[in-house]
């Protein structure tokens, strides 16, 4: 699964910190989850879509061979 | 979003590393003056509570409720994905476990040894396992700065 939450944080002008504290999470978490080496779980995920303002599938979109 | 998950207060941590420290000089004492490990002597011989029982109590089952109370405190900010960590270290510490386990009765004529492997060895390798992840999760976070 690839996303796009390091972009949209650009747009949004907010820091992995600060997207981590909105959703409730550590840093690390944010951190895995743009570099792709954590898939998170559908309730973080709409969590992160929404403090983006978009849906879920603007966020996140499956790979070739997911 | 996350239930209640029985973990301990992120403080015992250092209450459990306490407990393993402390184990150390006592064990030294009780050694020096003599004591045996109840689990080297054979089963029966010692009283409820004689010397050699309180002396098990103050090195072994401090060290294990020590390393107890460190292996399942939680983290400072304890997310899904630390959960998820924690749960493939507890997997791996029973993959390990048993695998010691079973290799060693077949191998080994000591079952109280054994038993000693088995008090130690689930704990110690999910500590570390779980450690060590977090480590180098953390030391990806640096890089990227």
């Amino acid at each position: 699964m690839k996303n796009n939450i390091r972009v949209e944080r650009a747009i949004k002008n907010i820091t992995q910190g600060e997207l981590a504290g909105q959703v409730g999470v550590s840093r690390q978490t944010i951190n895995t989850i743009e570099s792709n080496k954590y898939v998170p779980s559908t309730v973080l995920a709409l969590k992160i879509a929404r403090v983006f303002g978009k849906p879920l599938e603007a966020i996140f979109m499956l790979e070739e061979g997911d | 979003m996350m239930k209640s998950q029985f973990l301990f207060p992120y403080w015992c941590r250092y209450l459990g590393w306490g407990l393993v420290l402390a184990h150390v000089p006592i064990s030294m004492l009780g050694r020096a003056n003599g004591m045996l490990n109840i689990m080297d002597s054979p089963p029966g011989i010692h009283d409820v509570f004689s010397g050699e029982h309180l002396f098990f109590i103050g090195t072994t089952l401090l060290m294990s409720s020590g390393l107890f109370l460190v292996a399942f405190a939680k983290e400072k900010i304890e997310d899904e994905q630390i959960w998820q960590i924690r749960l493939d270290s507890l997997r791996w510490a029973i993959y390990v476990n048993y695998i010691i386990l079973i290799t060693s009765l077949v191998f080994i004529n000591d079952t109280g040894h054994i038993l000693e492997l088995n008090l130690w060895v689930p704990l110690i390798f999910f500590i570390i396992r779980f450690r060590w992840v977090i480590f180098r999760l953390n030391c990806s976070l640096s890089r990227e700065g």
